[in-house]
């Protein structure tokens, strides 16, 4: 059988404007597979998604990640993306002048997912309806004057209509409300499935009980410093990171 | 010292005695005294006039354009092309095209002269509607600068349209202005004189699809709206990468006129745009908006003057302005608000967005406000590419050159969203894709066409 495709992150390193965030991660996340990545605050797992994803920002300067059997670090963002890679962002950025609907159809021909027209607004619109948004999304500016909660749903509608192969999903479940939270983890959920692998960093394990996660890791300090399953979040949920990052630190290198 | 012979047709006394020839005698005296103006006027200088500091033309060597092209080809590819543009946009339009021979076209007038609105050449308008052209005339002194005096001496053709009393014209009138061939000067002219309560949408375009040969366009657009009038203008300039174009746009709106003023400046190597409205009457409002893509070495020159003279006038002005290149933009924008008026509000709003690190743009509004009882603000931003818009985009799969079209168009749109014509929005959506996309303009050669 062979190997689907898979994320593979080991011994990255990344610095931001000349400082280390990542100091050596190692990851694996196949297709058909949901990890959930935690940390405390600081801990990089904002900088390990833009990094993986290629942000011009994020300056890699050790280690390889890869996708699919393709190395990752040479590509630009756009390149990465059509090779299956999607990050829905924890801050989604506004593009005025730019409707939601000419975006995502600008974005599908980028992937070669070109739907005739009717076909599109028909897939768009029941996604639409899914994730409860309303229709008049349709014709709004990408993110331009929306709420926290309506951002996040739009980056989930991305994720149902793209339909990458590899998703980091940045703390796409914080600033939301408990019905919001449902809303969206279903929408996630929907997409869940063997072509599709998902990185899902929180900081919460609320979600974790809608997505049951395949496994659990801990960064800290730019570094996995525990993996496990489930019972890790629930571990982290009720006593918090300390314990966890005080036997990690308290084990040899 | 050297002496130049006149060279055959050139901007000289001979093309105004051309033009005096046949001319009813107020018109020939008139523009007599303007070539005696624009004689003596000195060219603008960046170091003697305000509104000329960043833009230089003292390479522009005036006379050694030519007026008059004497016994070269028709331009029938030309006007056939300017035509077309009008088709894509607004078919419906009636259609009023000059060249330097002067009026060449007109087209489709039928539903408007059946509403008694005129719709000739300022030559015509000079002979059977002295009156309404002397009045448009009078808001566009020659002794005003060496530009407008060049313009009174030697504009040919052009498009002049009245309004009568009342009358809301059923359908656009689109005036074309076009050129070809190197050395070529035109003296574009447009006129539109709105009686009390009528109203009008006017297409006004400027383009040389021949491509980018060395010419001269000195245009004037004096606009005159009555009370209660509703003028809608468009206004497109287009000329080739060679042309130096200087133009004078400057309405004057009576009470309770509405103006909705929208241009968008793409061509020209080397444009001095003033759009000036004059808030004459109590209640009088105007909106201007702009888009502007500069790119190559383009030199793009924007002056606006919103002037309110009467009380409770407003005006807003918004003018985007994307460059590229070594692509440089000039914004200069005054508010002027007269002492008697009073509860007024006037607007202006100038963006500016970097595309190359060798483009360049800036804006400086100024406020003179004599009146105690106003509103006025002005807002001035220039920036690059915002790269996290980018990353955005490019996250999705979108390649970076696509993800720039899309936030340039992006950043233009709430100002294609003010056009008040639907067909010309959508060509101006589209022209401005090709100019992002650095497509050049599909036209006609113009080794067979001088026109």
């Amino acid at each position: 059988m062979p190997e689907r495709p898979t994320l593979v992150v080991e011994g990255l390193h990344a610095a931001v404007e000349g400082k280390e965030i990542l100091r050596g991660v190692d990851l694996r996340v196949p297709a058909g597979e949901v990890h959930a990545l935690m940390g405390p605050n600081g801990s990089g797992k904002s900088t390990l998604a833009y990094t993986l994803m290629g942000h011009p920002k994020y300056e890699v300067t050790g280690g390889r990640a890869g996708f699919d059997g393709h190395d990752l670090l040479p590509l630009s963002a756009d390149e990465r993306a059509r090779l299956g890679l999607f990050l829905s962002f924890q801050y989604p950025t506004a593009i005025p002048g730019v409707t939601t609907v000419n975006f995502l159809r600008a974005a599908l021909k980028a992937l070669g997912k070109e739907l005739p027209a009717r076909q599109f607004l028909q897939t768009l619109s029941s996604e639409m309806a899914t994730l409860k948004i309303d229709e008049g999304f349709r014709a709004r500016y990408i993110n331009d004057g929306f709420s926290g909660g309506e951002k996040k749903r739009m980056e989930i509608l991305q994720l149902a209509v793209l339909r990458p192969r590899m998703a980091i999903l940045d703390e796409t479940d914080s600033g939301l409300d408990i019905d919001a939270l449902r809303t969206v983890a279903e929408g996630v959920n929907r997409v869940i499935g063997e072509d599709i692998g998902i990185l899902l960093i929180t900081h919460y394990s609320r979600i974790l009980e809608y997505l049951r996660p395949d496994a659990v890791h801990v960064l800290h300090h730019g570094r996995v410093v525990a993996s496990g399953g489930h019972e890790l979040a629930r571990r982290i949920e009720s006593e918090g990171y300390d314990p966890i990052l005080g036997a990690a630190a308290g084990a040899p290198a | 010292m050297s002496i130049q012979l006149p060279i055959a047709g050139a901007v000289g006394a001979a093309a105004v005695e051309a033009r005096r020839a046949g001319a009813p005698a107020w018109l020939a005296e008139r523009r007599s005294a303007a070539w005696e103006a624009f004689t003596e006027l000195p060219m603008p200088s960046p170091q003697r006039d305000e509104d000329w500091r960043r833009t230089d033309v003292s390479e522009l060597r005036l006379e050694e354009y030519i007026a008059d092209p004497g016994t070269a080809a028709a331009g029938e590819a030309l006007l056939q092309a300017m035509s077309q543009l009008r088709l894509r946009a607004a078919p419906e339009a009636a259609f009023v095209a000059s060249t330097r021979r002067g009026l060449r076209r007109r087209e489709g007038t039928d539903m408007l002269d059946a509403q008694g609105v005129i719709i000739c050449s300022l030559d015509d308008a000079a002979v059977q509607h002295p009156e309404q052209l002397r009045r448009a005339l009078s808001t566009v002194p020659p002794e005003e600068s060496k530009f407008l005096a060049l313009w009174n001496a030697l504009w040919r053709g052009g498009c002049f349209v009245y309004v009568p009393p009342g009358v809301e014209a059923r359908v656009p009138v689109w005036a074309a202005h076009t050129a070809a061939g190197a050395g070529a000067a035109i003296f574009p002219a447009t006129v539109a004189v709105l009686d009390d309560r009528a109203s009008l949408t006017l297409i006004d375009v400027y383009a040389s699809p021949a491509g980018d040969d060395d010419m001269v366009s000195v245009a004037a657009t004096p606009l005159v709206l009555g009370e209660g009038a509703r003028l809608d203008y468009c206004l497109l300039q287009q000329w080739g990468m060679g042309t130096w174009h200087v133009a004078t746009h400057r309405a004057s709106a009576g009470r309770d006129a509405r103006l909705r003023f929208f241009g968008a400046t793409l061509g020209a190597r080397l444009q001095k745009a003033y759009w000036e409205v004059l808030l004459d009457g109590q209640g009088a409002e105007a909106t201007l908006t702009g888009i502007c893509f500069g790119d190559g070495a383009q030199h793009l020159d924007h002056q606006s003057l919103q002037d309110h003279r009467a009380p409770q006038t407003r005006s807003d002005l918004l003018l985007k302005v994307a460059v590229r290149d070594e692509a440089r933009s000039i914004y200069g924008g005054l508010i002027e608000v007269q002492r008697r008026a009073q509860q007024s509000d006037g607007y202006v709003q100038n963006r500016n967005l970097m595309l190359s690190r060798g483009a360049r743009a800036s804006g400086i509004p100024r406020l003179e406000i004599k009146a105690d009882d106003v509103r006025c603000s002005h807002g001035v931003t220039a920036g690059h590419i915002d790269n996290d818009q980018r990353f955005y985009l490019e996250s999705r799969g979108v390649p970076r050159a696509e993800a720039d079209r899309l936030i340039v168009r992006g950043f233009m749109q709430d100002a294609l969203d003010r056009c008040p014509h639907q067909g010309v929005r959508e060509l101006l959506t589209e022209l401005l894709d090709e100019e992002i996309a650095g497509h050049p303009v599909a036209g006609v050669s113009s080794d067979e066409d001088v026109a």
